[in-house]
């Protein structure tokens, strides 16, 4: 962060750096008091409910049964070992969703410029429907409506998870596919404004070159689309992560399904918030730094 | 296609606008085609069970419910008046300004930071009406009185948290960029069990907090650290030679801030803040999973009723309607607070 | 960034925790809620809202079952009047929270009475008595002949997350070797669809719930519920821990709408009934005038008005009517009385002598 332009400019005096520091000092001390006394509720509240903060419990039997998932869990195994399987559950939705839905956004955001009315009316539709309601209702729909209610949707997917040799459940299915169709109007959004970043005269310079639309679009448009494209796509993979954790509306057992399991079984709701921000702390890194490593690649070679 | 030579040059260019249009190659014919089919398709099957197999009773007679919560019924011209001001005031808001009186465009903003403590006023009590507590809150009121009460504390917030930001306090900075995106990484869900459920433990022993100022705490703190975002982005596109300017004019710093820096930045950011308000709407129905009957809460407590067992469908496509014609409301409220500031900023 | 503004913000940003903190109620005083909630005129009364026959809403928009019937017993015999309930709607994780940090005063959401909820140790609650003896039971389609857990070896079951009913499935199959496989979910309705849209070959849950998803199937015939139950659930109204005189209260109350039942008082002649004991036929029977609040000082020393069976049962009536108005024969929802009969018909609810 620069510093701020303002302060920097004026010869600091020493009264006023003096104030600065008292200043600091006292917000310090304001923010240090309210978490203490904060602290110090909790403290009373939890003694009175005889829960005194500490993890011993993550190393009990958790005894809840679990979906059948991509790491194994018996009902014996620990609290701990239920996080970590909530995790990678986690993960697994977040990993495919970010593919899919990427995948669904670059075709709706291209369908937008395509010279045909109807696919180019559609994609306008799907963006703006798909933006319009809340990613709740999206879960239950594909849910409730489409995966409980028409057994052909589930049978496919029984037939796709023997194929792929993977767990995948129609809860699982629900989610990643509530979660697509709701990020992937949002991406379809970014890939829009990224294209139009792309100056006018590229799409005619392609044209005269003798590049059909598809061509054009994919071999000259995109990539230089993608600059503009990345920073936005970035914080729609952040918001899928965290939208994730609607899995508890479709019983999916993601990490925020387990923490809401122990806080219930244990009453132990600060260890279980504290496991829940970590694991969605880890989740975030894991692909801000994804991005970060795939943007500096696009401005080396883009 | 076989085209009638006697047809009038304007049907031709019509039939040629919808070649080029649709089949303009057979590439483009085989997408047209498929896409007909299953829109096609798509459509009969839904106006098949609209018309046919759904039974809108579960909607139809619980209007009420939707709208209003559960709201007492000898008071339910409150509700339905809140509800109808906040109408008129979209309706005044849409319109040409050139149809209203100077005074009423003039009055149009103040109105729109009134209308809140106006609901609370005519929902809750005062004005000597008999007090209706906030669990009898719910619907679309409730979902409505929640995103306005996000927003009007989440915007000050992230206004307050985007400049101390940038200020030229070490710690200041690090406080709230710490917070900023530790906010930002957290699932709104946790968030929201945190005030719902963790916040009694962080009070003195005896004290409680209503649960609707819980949640739109939770969500207020929680929209700040986006908004705080989108108003530093707004910051960041201010020249450098305004602040310059201003300085040389002899403006003192606060006054570069209020009246420099921050009206520009807000008119930048308002677009994503605009989406920000959109997503507080979307946001206040997870609070269906921690009891709160808004608007998808009170529809989960209908359909546990015996009479409407199973009717999930016509409830989420009425809900699905609803919620996007208040989210496209809030769009076109805030393009149009675009348009109204960008002819102001050329004046 | 400029300090005058700072000097502004670290004035202003403690007042703004001030304003916060005033938004808060002030504490109560360590007055018994019997007390607070006589002062306050309204009973706060924790429910679920989303459990047919037990609590959810009308077309009317009023709550209804046979939880709230209680809620609405224990005002009517706290107030004297049983629209005086304030309803808060919880789910399975925030009920314990609500009543411990005293949201509501008392919770009536088919919460399952066992040691660790009990004790101070646990969850630190203090239950009154039983309002309906449950079991946890599994309901299938009587078309895949399954008659025993056995039959489901490897099938899925449809169960509500968190909740008891989750650890109870997982500890009778395991202790027995079968492999399940579990789909877990927050709400009954949801429940039931997946069940019956065959996502799940069985649904656990208490048999209330399972008896009342099966009535409302298109065709209840086509399911049955097995024999044989995975646990007991004796499902009670609870108040917080340490609150001895409201404890007493509310569970005195409950007892007196099953003694009620027991001596056939109903709503309907309750107000007969008081005449008669008063300066009638029932004028020399003193249990009866005594339970009734005409004699001696029972109420009083509950802290209670001395007629508060009377105001409770001429609210709401006796425990079987509310249970039949619920979950009775007529009912949507019906649900045999078996053991929630009274004990003289062979059940279990049993009322100690009001003396």
């Amino acid at each position: 962060m620069s510093p701020e332009p303002l302060a920097s400019g004026r010869p600091p005096g020493q009264r006023r750096r003096l104030l600065l520091i008292l200043l600091q000092v006292a917000i310090g001390l304001l923010v240090l008091g309210v978490v203490a006394l904060l602290v110090s509720n909790l403290q009373v509240n939890l003694v009175r409910r005889g829960l005194e903060l500490s993890f011993d419990w993550l190393g009990r039997p958790a005894r809840f049964p679990l979906p059948r998932g991509l790491l194994s869990y018996r009902t014996d195994d620990s609290y701990a070992w239920a996080f970590v399987v909530g995790f990678v559950n986690s993960l697994q939705v977040v990993v495919m969703g970010l593919v899919l839905a990427t995948v669904l956004g670059v075709i709706g955001g291209a369908a937008s410029f395509s010279k045909n009315w109807l696919l180019r009316q559609l994609a306008n539709l799907y963006v703006a429907v798909a933006r319009n309601v809340p990613p709740l209702l999206h879960l239950l729909f594909w849910y409730v409506v489409v995966f409980l209610g028409m057994p052909a949707a589930r049978n496919g997917v029984e037939t796709l998870a023997g194929w792929l040799r993977l767990p995948i459940s129609v809860e699982f299915m629900a989610l990643l596919i509530g979660l697509t169709v709701y990020t992937g109007a949002y991406i379809s959004e970014v890939v829009r404004g990224g294209i139009n970043s792309v100056p006018r005269g590229q799409w005619e310079a392609a044209r005269s070159l003798g590049f059909g639309e598809g061509r054009t679009l994919r071999l000259i448009i995109l990539p230089q689309a993608l600059r503009a494209i990345l920073p936005g796509l970035n914080s729609q993979y952040i918001n899928l992560a965290k939208n994730s954790t609607l899995a508890i509306a479709v019983g999916y057992s993601d990490i925020f399904s387990i923490a809401n399991t122990t806080f219930t079984q244990t009453g132990r709701s600060i260890e279980a918030f504290a496991l829940l921000v970590a694991g969605f702390l880890a989740v975030d890194l894991l692909i801000s730094g994804a991005m970060n490593v795939l943007n500096r690649l696009v401005l080396r070679h883009g | 296609m076989a085209e009638s030579p006697r047809s009038s040059p304007r049907s031709r260019q019509l039939l040629l606008r919808i070649r080029r249009g649709l089949f303009a190659s057979p590439l483009d014919t085989l997408i047209t085609v498929v896409l007909a089919v299953v829109c096609g398709g798509g459509l009969w099957n839904l106006f098949h069970w609209a018309f046919l197999q759904a039974d809108w009773a579960v909607v139809l007679s619980n209007v009420r419910l939707y709208f209003n919560g559960n709201f007492p019924v000898s008071q339910i011209w409150r509700s339905w008046s809140w509800l109808g001001l906040l109408g008129a005031l979209c309706i005044l808001t849409l319109m040409p300004s050139r149809l209203l009186p100077p005074v009423v465009v003039r009055l149009l903003p103040l109105l729109w930071v009134l209308i809140l403590p106006i609901g609370l006023l005519l929902l809750a009590s005062g004005l000597g009406l008999e007090p209706v507590k906030s669990r009898f809150w719910g619907g679309l009121q409730l979902s409505l009185l929640l995103t306005l009460g996000t927003i009007l504390m989440s915007l000050p917030l992230g206004i307050l948290m985007a400049l101390a930001r940038r200020s030229s306090l070490p710690l200041l900075r690090w406080l709230t960029t710490g917070y900023i995106e530790l906010m930002r990484g957290m699932p709104l869900i946790a968030v929201l069990f945190f005030g719902q459920l963790m916040i009694p433990l962080f009070l003195p022993e005896g004290w409680t907090l209503n649960r609707v100022l819980r949640a739109v705490l939770s969500l207020g703190f929680f929209m700040a650290a986006y908004m705080a975002e989108d108003v530093r982005g707004g910051l960041q596109s201010i020249p450098k030679t305004q602040l310059e300017a201003a300085r040389s004019l002899g403006l003192s710093p606060l006054l570069t801030v209020a009246l420099v820096e921050l009206p520009q930045a807000l008119r930048t950011a308002l677009p994503a803040l605009a989406n920000q308000c959109v997503a507080s709407m979307q946001n206040t129905s997870l609070l269906a999973y921690l009891g709160l009957i808004e608007l998808l809460g009170i529809s989960r407590s209908i359909l546990a009723n015996p009479d409407y067992l199973g009717r999930h469908l016509e409830v989420y496509i009425w809900l699905a309607l609803l919620y996007w014609a208040v989210c496209i409301l809030m769009t076109s409220l805030a393009r149009r607070l675009e348009r109204t500031l960008k002819v102001n900023g050329h004046h | 960034m400029p300090a005058q503004f700072f000097k502004k913000l670290a004035v202003v940003s403690p007042l703004l925790l001030l304003g916060l903190a005033g938004c808060a109620t002030a504490p109560e005083e360590k007055v018994s809620l019997l007390e607070q909630v006589r002062s306050r005129g309204e009973l706060r009364c924790g429910i679920s809202g989303r459990l047919p026959g037990f609590s959810y809403l009308t077309t009317e928009g009023t709550y209804t079952g046979l939880d709230t019937d209680i809620c609405r017993a224990v005002a009517a015999a706290t107030l004297g009047n049983p629209d005086k309930v304030d309803y808060t709607q919880l789910t399975a994780a925030q009920r314990f929270t609500a009543l411990s940090s005293g949201e509501i005063d008392l919770l009536s959401r088919n919460t399952t009475q066992t040691l660790s909820r009990d004790s101070g140790g646990g969850n630190g609650l203090t239950f009154a008595p039983v309002v309906f003896y449950d079991g946890q039971g599994v309901l299938v389609r009587k078309d895949s002949g399954v008659t025993t857990l056995e039959g489901l070896e490897g099938e899925s079951f449809c169960v509500g997350g968190g909740t008891t009913t989750e650890r109870n499935l997982n500890d009778v199959m395991q202790a027995r070797g079968i492999p399940f496989e579990p789909v877990k979910f927050e709400t009954p309705q949801e429940r039931e669809q997946a069940y019956l849209d065959g996502r799940c070959a069985a649904i656990t849950a208490d048999r209330s719930s399972l008896n009342s998803s099966r009535s409302g199937f298109e065709a209840p015939d086509e399911h049955v519920i097995l024999d044989e139950g995975l646990s007991k659930e004796p499902l009670a109204p609870a108040t917080v821990d340490g609150d001895d005189q409201w404890a007493d209260a509310v569970r005195w109350i409950v007892y007196g709408l099953m003694s009620a039942e027991e001596q056939g008082i109903t709503q309907d002649n309750i107000d007969e009934r008081v005449a008669s004991a008063t300066s009638g036929a029932d004028q020399e029977n003193a249990a009866l005038r005594r339970f009734l609040g005409i004699e001696g000082d029972l109420g009083g020393k509950l802290g209670l008005p001395n007629d508060f069976v009377v105001q409770a049962v001429r609210a709401v009536g006796n425990y079987g009517e509310i249970y039949n108005r619920h979950l009775g024969p007529d009912t949507a929802t019906f649900i045999p009385r078996g053991l929630n009969a009274i004990y003289t018909e062979g059940g279990l609810h049993y009322a100690p002598p009001f003396n």
